[in-house]
């Protein structure tokens, strides 16, 4: 080689080398992949680049930029990260079920970025859930949004864009039915009754509006030119506060019900007070008033099957999901468990036989549709172009029963692989076989 | 050689006798520990040296050619001995009455039926509670600390959420009166639940928590307009649990937050900097996990020695084996890890059944990498520093408090054992 030509190749070499990045988060590109965008139909043996998390291309031929890691989908799925509407992982404590009206109890305060359910939800291709208060109260308290970083601490798992979610609950948990009543034991707590239920929200939805216009009263008064000598602020109530925040139309209400009759009150509540309710959860019985629903823009978060494990589920149907999402309700398939949520593909897919829904109105349930309902639709919930890259690799497609998520994908980074979880298992149990030095074999 | 030394103390448990009839402290003999090594903990060390102990308190330290033994004194001979100032454990639930024989006190106000509440359990707050009133010293207990080379500790309420107000004594005996360093010392807050009454949750206790100081807040501003202007204002009502919490809002007083794991440490930060209190963060064996935000807050560290992984941590989760592998490997280099990262605290004792299970865990932490002169500071300099205590005690310095252990091997070696313990300058008899 010509002595000059060999230096401007060594040169050149070295630059390249000196501009590559180090394998950087954010950064990465799946090839050869069939994907399925959900809003924008299917690409076969498409790529997508996401570049410092964000998707930037999605197409075919897409040529990996340097220092970004490629993961060859070939024969595979490539999908939206899943998203979970309604959980109740990833908290240390679900209910405070000690009283009935406990708004101020925040289950963001409890972030338990430990539980190993994150895990299991990323080994099902799950990206994103909204983990939830429990239902042992008509009004709960507020719910967080988060993304499944494993391994990141609590702050960093919180998904600032969210709506704000307040919990409710109607039926036999907050009327406490299975609960059996012990002499001597602690007395039954008010609500029995679904008539009490809806009277003790009504009660505090009057306490709020009556606590908003006390400091409307006093913020007028201090700000008066003359203000009184002995003006007293009111107390600050963090109950009264997050209800006024519903109020104001600052959070939405996500209620859990399973009777059609208990919804329409609540929706008829929801009309007195201007709040909105943003999902009924659970709702064995919302086929039943799906014209409703659709009118009132009110969606639902729902199981696909196993109705009728208890008396106020009798009424539930198979079809429930998918003629409900026919007649123009926003549906979304939840898992309620650290369990289900490894499959919530299987259960959206259901919907399939049952409803009749296509491949993507059923993927739709558990991406695009519960991303609407938690108000995170502009940056997850499909495959776009400028959304956040949060995305799942299926051997077959998602909708299969014999579909397996393979890889998770959050913010471009690699959350769960399963071919490097299978190899570190069959590592680990070796080194457990394998003698210990200096021990007996 | 021990009948001797038995005689040569006659005198000494005479007036001890004579101190415990009279219940004064000006009686306590004058003594002169000569020929010891001594480590006064704020300067270097003094190979052969002098301390003198009178009226309770170090008269003076120094290299034996430089101190002059007064005539009154009684000689202690400690040739081969070492001197330290006595351990301070900045946080502990000993010598307390038993707490089961507490009365059950209610909330002032009737329950509110209709809030939909079956709250049976006890009232979530005692924070007018006091641990002075409920002190029951046991020699036993006395015994085992001094022993261990701890002669002062801060004793607070263990019970509840919001727990009560600590007191920090000196163990120089069993009237309690004559053991207070101060009183209160602390208000104390436990991340934990009111069983069978509210708030039943994690989630509960911190909006409880929150509430708390917001009605603090407004009981005080209420008080405040009414102490100026009487005249034509309803007289606010009685609260005797936000009239404890006052002074730790609006004075500034020291409020102590037990941090059961990292995330409880993040959920006290959030409280310490909404309501601006001064705070000390305690237990907190799990720091090590994120040393990042400990230095960003700079909020004083009373870390325990309970190597012990939290109830719910992953370490429990996934079985025995990984528990008992966390507790003997990976919590003890808690303070070692904070050293590391130039995080200062404290050490403590808290919730150690007795002082050999604390001199063997601050062995575990050297052994885990915590230098031992660091592990010294974090239970003498350090700890009064964060009580507030720098002028009276943590070192030995002419004027301050005489706590004074004399050891035979160097402090937390394998073998070293506390032969003597002056405690406000009185030998203690074990």
């Amino acid at each position: 080689m010509n002595k000059t030509l060999k230096i401007v190749f060594m040169s050149a070499l070295i630059l390249a080398i000196g501009a590559r990045p180090a394998l950087s988060a954010g950064n990465l590109l799946i090839k050869n992949g069939t994907i399925l965008t959900v809003t924008k139909g299917v690409i076969v043996k498409g790529d997508i680049l996401v570049l410092n998390g964000i998707i930037r291309q999605i197409g075919s031929n897409i040529a990996a930029p340097d220092g970004v890691k490629v993961i060859d989908a070939s024969g595979k799925y490539v999908i939206p990260g899943i998203i979970d509407s309604h959980t109740h992982i990833a908290l240390a404590g679900t209910n405070e079920g000690s009283e009935a009206i406990t708004p101020e109890a925040d289950v963001g305060a409890v972030i338990n970025a430990d539980d190993t359910a994150i895990l299991t939800a990323l080994s099902g291709g799950v990206t994103m859930v909204h983990t939830m208060h429990g239902s042992a109260n008509p009004i709960g308290g507020p719910n967080v949004v988060l993304k499944m970083r494993w391994g990141k601490p609590s702050e960093d798992l919180l998904v600032p864009e969210a709506l704000r979610t307040l919990k409710f609950a109607l039926g036999e948990n907050v009327k406490q039915s299975s609960r059996t009543i012990v002499p001597g034991g602690p007395p039954p707590r008010y609500p029995q009754t679904r008539m009490g239920t809806n009277a003790i929200i009504r009660r505090e939805m009057l306490k709020a509006k009556a606590y908003m216009e006390e400091w409307d009263r006093y913020n007028k008064l201090k700000g008066s030119k003359t203000p009184p000598a002995n003006l007293v602020p009111p107390r600050r109530d963090l109950r009264m506060e997050v209800l006024s925040d519903l109020l104001r139309g600052k959070m939405v209400a996500r209620c859990h019900d399973y009777q059609a009759t208990e919804a329409l009150e609540f929706m008829e509540l929801a009309k007195e007070f201007g709040f909105k309710v943003q999902c009924f959860e659970h709702a064995w019985e919302a086929y039943k008033i799906a014209d409703e629903l659709a009118a009132a823009k009110i969606g639902l978060s729902v199981f696909a099957d196993s109705w009728a494990y208890k008396m106020e589920a009798a009424e539930g149907i198979a079809y429930m999901a998918g003629y409900c999402a026919k007649k123009g309700v926003l549906v979304s398939i939840n898992s309620d468990s650290s369990e289900r949520i490894r499959r919530l593909f299987n259960d959206a897919g259901k919907t399939m036989k049952y409803g009749g829904l296509s491949e993507t109105e059923a993927l739709s349930l558990v991406t695009i549709n519960p991303a609407i309902q938690l108000g995170v639709d502009k940056i997850v919930g499909s495959l776009e172009v400028g959304k956040q890259g949060d995305i799942a690799v299926f051997n077959e497609h998602p909708m299969s029963a014999y579909a397996r998520c393979d890889l998770t994908v959050i913010d471009g980074d690699v959350y769960f692989d399963r071919a490097q979880y299978l190899k570190e298992r069959e590592d680990a149990a070796k080194q457990a076989q394998a003698p210990k030095k200096g021990g007996r074999p | 050689m021990r009948i001797r030394h038995h005689l040569y103390l006659f005198p000494l448990i005479a007036a001890l006798f004579c101190l415990s009839l009279t219940a004064t402290a000006d009686v306590s003999p004058t003594y002169a520990i000569r020929n010891a090594k001594i480590v006064p903990v704020s300067g270097p060390a003094i190979e052969k040296g002098i301390l003198i102990i009178r009226n309770g308190l170090i008269e003076a330290v120094g290299p034996v050619d430089k101190v002059k033994i007064p005539e009154d004194a009684e000689i202690i001979e400690a040739e081969g001995l070492i001197a330290y100032p006595g351990l301070i454990s900045a946080h502990t639930n000993v010598l307390l009455d038993d707490p089961a024989s507490r009365p059950a006190e209610t909330p002032p106000g009737a329950p509110d039926v209709l809030a939909g509440g079956n709250v049976q359990g006890q009232p979530a707050s005692s924070a007018d509670l006091m641990a002075f009133k409920i002190l029951k010293p046991k020699k036993a207990t006395l015994d085992g600390l001094l022993r261990a080379g701890i002669t002062t500790v801060l004793i607070a309420p263990n019970r509840g959420i919001i727990q009560g107000q600590s007191v920090v004594v000196d163990l120089n005996g069993e009237n309690p009166s004559l053991m207070v360093v101060k009183n209160p010392a602390a208000l104390h807050i436990n991340f934990t639940t009111n069983r069978g009454g509210y708030p039943s949750s994690l989630m509960g206790t911190i909006a409880y928590l929150r509430q708390s100081f917001l009605d603090t807040e407004h009981y005080a501003a209420c008080l405040a307009l009414y102490a100026k202007n009487p005249k034509g204002m309803k007289r606010p009502g009685y609260d005797p649990f936000l009239e404890a919490l006052v002074p730790y809002l609006k004075d500034k007083k020291p409020v102590v937050f037990q941090c059961n794991n990292l995330e409880d440490v993040k959920r006290a930060l959030k409280i310490i900097d909404e309501f601006k209190l001064n705070a000390l963060l305690s237990h907190a064996n799990e720091a090590w996990r994120d040393a990042a935000i400990l230095k960003k807050a700079a909020i004083p560290l009373l870390v325990t020695l309970d190597f012990r992984p939290p109830s719910g941590s992953m370490y429990i989760a996934q079985g025995e084996d990984l528990r008992k592998k966390a507790e003997a490997e990976i919590y003890p280099a808690n303070a070692s890890n904070l050293a590391k990262d130039g995080i200062k605290f404290a050490l403590t004792s808290f919730g150690l059944s007795d002082g050999s299970v604390f001199l063997k865990n601050v062995q575990a932490a050297i052994k885990a990498g915590l230098p031992k002169e660091e592990a010294l500071k974090a239970l003498t300099i350090q700890p009064a520093l964060y009580l507030g205590l720098s002028a009276q005690l943590g070192s030995l310095e002419p004027g301050k408090i005489a706590n004074v252990i004399l050891t035979r091997g160097e402090l937390f070696d394998d073998k070293t054992q506390v032969e003597k313990v002056f405690v406000d300058g009185i030998l203690w008899k074990f």
